[in-house]
């Protein structure tokens, strides 16, 4: 296949952003990963990924800079698999972006992908991700895996409605407003050389199920509950003052394939934030889940996040910024970043649900675990799902103190639910 | 396994709690490596941002001290006031920025580096302007000087309490190094002697008696607390 032939495809509105926000010691990558019953065969994943990354052209690309904007370039061939390190989502440098925004990496029976945000999102991630399984699967145990809960046929060319940006398609006529308080700023005492910390909980499905109805709300809500009164604990022991304290604001991504019509591989999603002033008093954990549930309640409406999409797209659509030179609009882009984007909530906490794989698979996979990277100027961020009969929760930080970890503990303990933690830790 | 601090639930490959760092302790489990969550001890080779910064700083320093050279050459013909430019640059070097090359940066070494550099420097200018003031000023003021600046700061890096104690040890021990001083000026620039260093030595052995006082006397901390809070 020659340059002339691969396809490209624009930035989509959410990934403009990132190759603009990021520095010389962040990148905005995420890792999903996938753990086996038996150590990975590198050939044959190899061979299964080159299959794979002609399926999916707009995941499996580089990041390549025009004169007004950046675009994805389908990559000509499969990367190379890569050697795991201490520590997931090691610095995507823009030199490795530009050949290929996503990796591979094996460590004995885990296939981790880890991937440039620009190219996708978590549920378009997790769809490549299964893919690549299903395609291992089939090659490695003979076996045939059903074209559902996700899985596509890896034989057909892409199709339109996967490669399209859906933001665009939409965007209604009324903007929403971007108006929000800053929250509370954790801090830290930063790893030196890099390391990211990453904390594991493993948590019965049935446990949590059952704590989030006797609180009357979702697995995301409830947890997201939990992170908020964990933040509001760990700012309390940090900084007793209530007078100083600031607001606790958990952002946490919605998935917007579920409220709008779209098949898309791309990203598409949106965001809530809750939100909790500790300066109003104390809260209880069912307080907290009120304010969660009503606020996901209120906001996760097609209409809202309609209005969210159509400021994003109508900032995009502007004639001025669309003809200022990249390096010019990449300054203002990463000016708004730092002044608007991050500051808005203390972590993210994203749930990427229950997941489903056709039975076949299901024999050969143990585990799933999503984890995001930290944020460009906050220490933790936090990626979850289920699985079986486990949630897995990650919470990866770039600090030295596992202050957040021990109050999320803290708060399930005090709740009855069980857990059970693992770690890459190293000699601190 | 459960981690006898904190109660959580660890994972058999966990050598340490991840929540509190206390060491588990179950003698029939045995870690297995086979069972980490992430191989140990790969770290990659990552571009340093402070490699890049260093040479920066470096560079900067380097640009004053290339101009004053070229400048001392084309007016005087020969070196004759640039040693002390590059001295004072040298020392500012050391001071500030030589530590950023370290990953690990031991105040007590890098404190003991610039001082001694402040006295190499004074020993400079007083050799090149003949002044014959080191041996019986300048190296006994700076060295004791240097000798209450590092134990100072010895003790607050090692010592975990007693930072009242230490401070105002260090306050009464430079009062006391301020008659010396004016000894010193005394012997070698023939000044009057106790003239001028009992003010100081007043003010500092109280404010340093205080803050002993303030160590010893909880009481009187809570009240000097309460009231100065900001």
């Amino acid at each position: 296949m020659t340059g002339k032939q691969l396809r490209w495809v624009r930035l989509d509105n959410a990934a403009k952003i990132y190759p603009a926000a990021r520095r010389r010691n962040w990148s905005n990558v995420f890792r999903q990963s996938a753990t086996l019953y038996e150590d990975v065969d590198k050939d044959v994943l190899k061979s299964a990924l080159d299959v794979v990354v002609k399926r999916f052209p707009s995941i499996a690309a580089r990041l390549r800079k025009g004169a007004f904007w950046f675009y994805l370039e389908q990559v000509e061939k499969a990367p190379e698999i890569k050697e795991e390190y201490s520590y997931p989502l090691t610095y995507m440098s823009k030199k490795e972006m530009q050949k290929c925004a996503f990796r591979i990496i094996v460590y004995r029976n885990r296939i981790a992908v880890e991937f440039f945000h620009s190219l996708t999102d978590g549920t378009g991630a997790h769809i490549f991700l299964k893919n690549l399984l299903a395609e291992y699967i089939e090659q490695k145990y003979s076996v045939t895996v059903p074209i559902e809960d996700g899985i596509l046929d890896r034989r057909e060319p892409p199709k339109d409605e996967e490669l399209e940006d859906s933001f665009l398609k939409n965007a209604g006529a009324v903007r929403a407003s971007r108006k929000d308080t800053n929250a509370w700023h954790m801090t830290g005492e930063i790893q030196r050389d890099g390391f990211l910390n990453l904390t594991c909980f493993r948590i019965p499905v049935e446990d949590l199920l059952n704590a989030s109805h006797k609180y009357d709300v979702t697995m995301t809500a409830f947890m997201c509950a939990v992170v908020m009164k964990a933040l509001l604990n760990l700012q309390k022991e940090k900084n007793p003052c209530i007078k100083k304290q600031k607001r606790v604001k958990v952002l946490i991504p919605v998935n917007l394939r579920k409220l709008f019509p779209s098949k898309t591989l791309r990203n598409f999603a949106m965001y809530t934030i809750p939100e909790a002033d500790p300066r109003l008093g104390e809260y209880t954990f069912e307080e907290l889940c009120t304010i969660v549930k009503n606020k996901m309640g209120l906001e996760i409406t097609a209409k809202h996040m309609g209005s969210m999409i159509t400021a994003n797209v109508n900032d995009e659509k502007n004639p001025i910024v669309r003809l200022m030179p990249l390096p010019l609009k990449n300054a203002v882009m990463k000016a708004i970043f730092d002044s608007v984007g991050e500051i808005k909530s203390c972590l993210a906490l994203s749930n990427l649900g229950r997941v489903k794989v056709p039975e076949v698979m299901g024999k050969y996979i143990q585990r799933f675990d999503f984890i995001l990277g930290v944020q460009a100027d906050a220490p933790y961020n936090c990626g979850m799902l289920s699985y079986g009969d486990t949630v897995y929760v990650n919470f990866i930080r770039n600090i030295k103190e596992p202050g957040l970890e021990r109050h999320f503990f803290a708060v399930l303990q005090e709740l009855g639910i069980p857990v059970t933690v693992e770690s890459n830790q190293k000699e601190r | 396994m459960y981690c006898i601090k904190c109660g959580v639930k660890l994972a058999d490959s966990e050598k340490k709690c991840p929540l509190c760092d206390t060491v588990v302790c179950h003698p029939e489990f045995e870690n297995m490596a086979r069972g980490n969550l992430y191989p140990e001890n790969k770290i990659p080779n990552t571009v340093s941002n402070a490699k890049t910064i260093n040479g920066v700083i470096l560079i900067l320093f380097m640009i004053p001290l290339i101009i004053c050279f070229l400048t001392d050459i084309k007016i005087n013909g020969r070196l004759d006031w640039f040693g002390y430019v590059a001295g004072a640059l040298a020392v500012s070097y050391v001071m500030f920025a030589f530590p950023l090359w370290f990953k690990k940066r031991n105040p007590v070494i890098f404190t003991a580096c610039a001082l001694v550099m402040v006295i190499l420097y004074l020993l400079y200018i007083s050799l090149s302007t003949n002044g014959g003031w080191f041996m019986s000023f300048a190296f006994p003021v700076a060295g004791g000087l240097s000798l209450i600046i590092c134990t100072v700061v010895a003790l607050l890096h090692y010592l975990k309490k007693g930072r009242l104690y230490i401070i105002g040890g260090a306050l009464i021990s430079l009062g006391a190094f301020m008659m010396l001083i004016e000894f010193f000026l005394n012997i070698t620039f023939d000044l009057p002697y106790l003239w001028w260093s009992i003010y100081p030595l007043s003010g500092l052995v109280l404010f340093g008696g205080l803050l002993i006082f303030l160590g010893i006397n909880r009481t009187a901390r809570e009240i000097m607390e309460r009231k100065l809070f900001f």
